[in-house]
């Protein structure tokens, strides 16, 4: 959603701070934890596929609404930031 | 109702209708049966180039069609249609499939429900509709139907296309089995093409395939449509089998 030049955000959808918040959540359960970069590595975190198969469905249940998409999309996802970027993306489809 | 077994043998298929035939595998075999001098009746959503070159180079030996797999009114006027042309079909090649590419839990419903439809229900259909003509006519013949090696092996990404695959495998030995002798019902289950494995597998599985791959090779369209031909034309005694055409990657 566009006005004037700047992006709203929809009354359910998720900032990207609410996202990263969840996302910890997501790596505390397994006992790791989410460093403040966001240039980080989701490898060297151990935030794996399934994980972000998660997060996205923890979205979901804030949001209220589904989150759908292929998956070539998520072979680009190397960062935390490339994450919450996706994430903050997907919302706006 | 246990009839007695049917000695007669299946002739080669005459005139074989191809569905998916505009691009990749299909548009091989079409290609592979016109060379072998088969009738063709070929459809596809789209008719692409290569398909209407075919057709302007054997006018007299193809019908080429634009037909939704899963328009079931559309196929059967196409059915009459290359009746009409080529004379009556006596073998049929299931092959119109759409891909997946998403996670289960991440695939909408209605993505669901489209992939079972057209790659599932619509050849089943297609199937009945291409059966009933034949054996109203008293003709044999041959079915080949192609499925993946997704249907015995697990791959991310491909659940629903997977259950569609095995659908049509079990579907495959069921048919045979009823058919009783009178048609030659077989799958041909390829392994990954290379032209598709990027969209479908990452490059790290795409490796890892290769290299667990005894002839060091993903699998082409080239190396499938023999088979295919061969269980359309020759004169074998398999029957309700599933033909694994991938370099031994999955044993």
């Amino acid at each position: 959603m566009h006005s004037l030049g700047c992006r709203l955000r929809r009354m359910n959808e998720l900032s990207r701070s609410q996202i990263r918040d969840l996302m910890a959540q997501v790596l505390k359960n397994q006992d790791k934890e989410l460093p403040e970069d966001d240039s980080a590595q989701l490898r060297e975190i151990g935030f794996r596929s399934l994980d972000f198969s998660e997060l996205a469905l923890r979205v979901e249940d804030e949001t209220g609404e589904e989150l759908n998409f292929d998956a070539p999309g998520l072979r680009r996802i190397a960062t935390v930031s490339d994450v919450l970027d996706f994430l903050v993306e997907l919302q706006h489809q | 109702m246990s009839d007695p077994a049917d000695t007669q043998l299946v002739p080669p298929s005459s005139v074989v209708l191809v569905s998916g035939g505009s691009r990749g595998l299909g548009l091989a075999i079409v290609t592979d049966l016109l060379d072998a001098g088969v009738r063709v009746a070929a459809f596809a959503r789209t008719v692409t180039p290569e398909l209407e070159k075919l057709t302007a180079e054997h006018p007299d030996q193809v019908c080429v069609g634009s037909v939704d797999v899963t328009d079931l009114r559309a196929a059967q006027s196409f059915v009459r249609e290359v009746e009409q042309r080529l004379g009556p079909i006596d073998g049929i090649v299931n092959n119109a499939a759409i891909g997946q590419d998403s996670l289960h839990v991440h695939t909408a419903n209605d993505d669901i429900a489209r992939i079972i439809e057209t790659n599932l229900t619509a050849p089943l259909q297609l199937t009945r509709l291409v059966v009933r003509r034949m054996l109203g006519k008293g003709l044999r013949g041959r079915i080949v139907n192609i499925t993946s090696i997704c249907a015995q092996r697990g791959f991310p990404g491909l659940v629903a296309y997977s259950a569609t695959k095995g659908g049509m495998d079990a579907a495959t030995r069921s048919l045979a089995r009823e058919l009783g002798g009178r048609m030659l019902v077989n799958a041909v289950a390829p392994g990954f093409f290379a032209s598709e494995m990027s969209a479908v597998l990452g490059p790290t599985q795409l490796e890892q395939i290769v290299r667990r791959t005894p002839t060091g090779h993903l699998t082409e369209p080239v190396e499938v449509v023999p088979v295919v031909r061969m269980l359309l034309r020759e004169h074998t005694n398999i029957n309700g089998q599933v033909i694994v055409v991938d370099g031994a990657a999955s044993i």
